[in-house]
């Protein structure tokens, strides 16, 4: 997602798990222009970005 | 490229560089050829690690970046790996900063990055990260000046490792 590339806000468990798996790939790649597709969905996010906000307090419903 | 050799590339999109010169002639991308991937020489964890963005992320005080040139700004800012979001600000109008308005680390992993290093699974940070403002349609300029320029600076510092991301 466009401005959203390590996740959504406050979702560190998420954030760093797609720096972790960048640099995984950093060892594990065998060439250049190779791409890994990461099992995320953005509509999974948002839901876990939802509740991170209801526990943090910065979301009133 | 080669269209051929193109499909054959393990690229996400193959054809999407033909595509793209083909509506903004002259103005993208024209490398015929991948540059061969830099292994890493030695553990994630004895590594020294730097990031660059196209964010437009700075620290508060500096010259914005020129957001609103026709062709871009070409142009970087060092962006100390010690720095805390709120010593930052984000000067570009190119992508939504609704969420990076929120946390930083949406597009700027600051924290994470110093976190990972305080643990020990990253060796370290370099001293600085580098930041500059993705919309620059002179490819020339973005090749030969602003990219040579991060590269250089990169190596100055002595990273072993550069975590590339658009923003």
């Amino acid at each position: 997602m466009m401005g959203h590339h390590f996740g959504v806000p406050f979702h560190t468990e998420l954030q760093r798990r797609i720096i972790l798996e960048a640099l995984d790939f950093l060892m594990a790649a065998e060439r250049s222009g190779e791409v890994k597709m990461l099992p995320l969905k953005w509509a999974q996010a948002r839901r876990e970005a939802i509740e991170i906000k209801r526990k943090l307090k910065l979301r009133k419903d | 490229m080669d269209e051929s050799k193109e499909n054959d590339s393990p690229q996400l999109r193959p054809g999407l560089w033909a595509t793209v010169n083909e509506r903004y002639p002259g103005s993208m991308i024209t490398k015929s050829d991948f540059i061969p991937l830099a292994k890493l020489k030695k553990p994630l964890s004895e590594s020294r690690l730097t990031f660059v963005s196209t964010a437009g992320v700075q620290p508060k005080g500096s010259l914005p970046f020129d957001t609103v040139h026709p062709v871009g700004d070409y142009t970087f800012r060092r962006v100390p790996a010690d720095s805390k979001p709120e010593d930052l600000e984000i000067h570009q109008l190119k992508y939504p900063t609704v969420g990076a308005d929120k946390d930083l680390n949406v597009i700027f992993p600051i924290e994470r990055l110093q976190e990972l290093a305080k643990e020990k699974i990253i060796g370290e940070l370099a001293p600085n990260f580098f930041s500059f403002i993705g919309y620059n349609m002179n490819p020339e300029m973005l090749e030969e000046k602003l990219a040579e320029d991060i590269a250089e600076a990169v190596k100055v510092e002595g990273s072993d490792i550069a975590l590339l991301a658009p923003a």
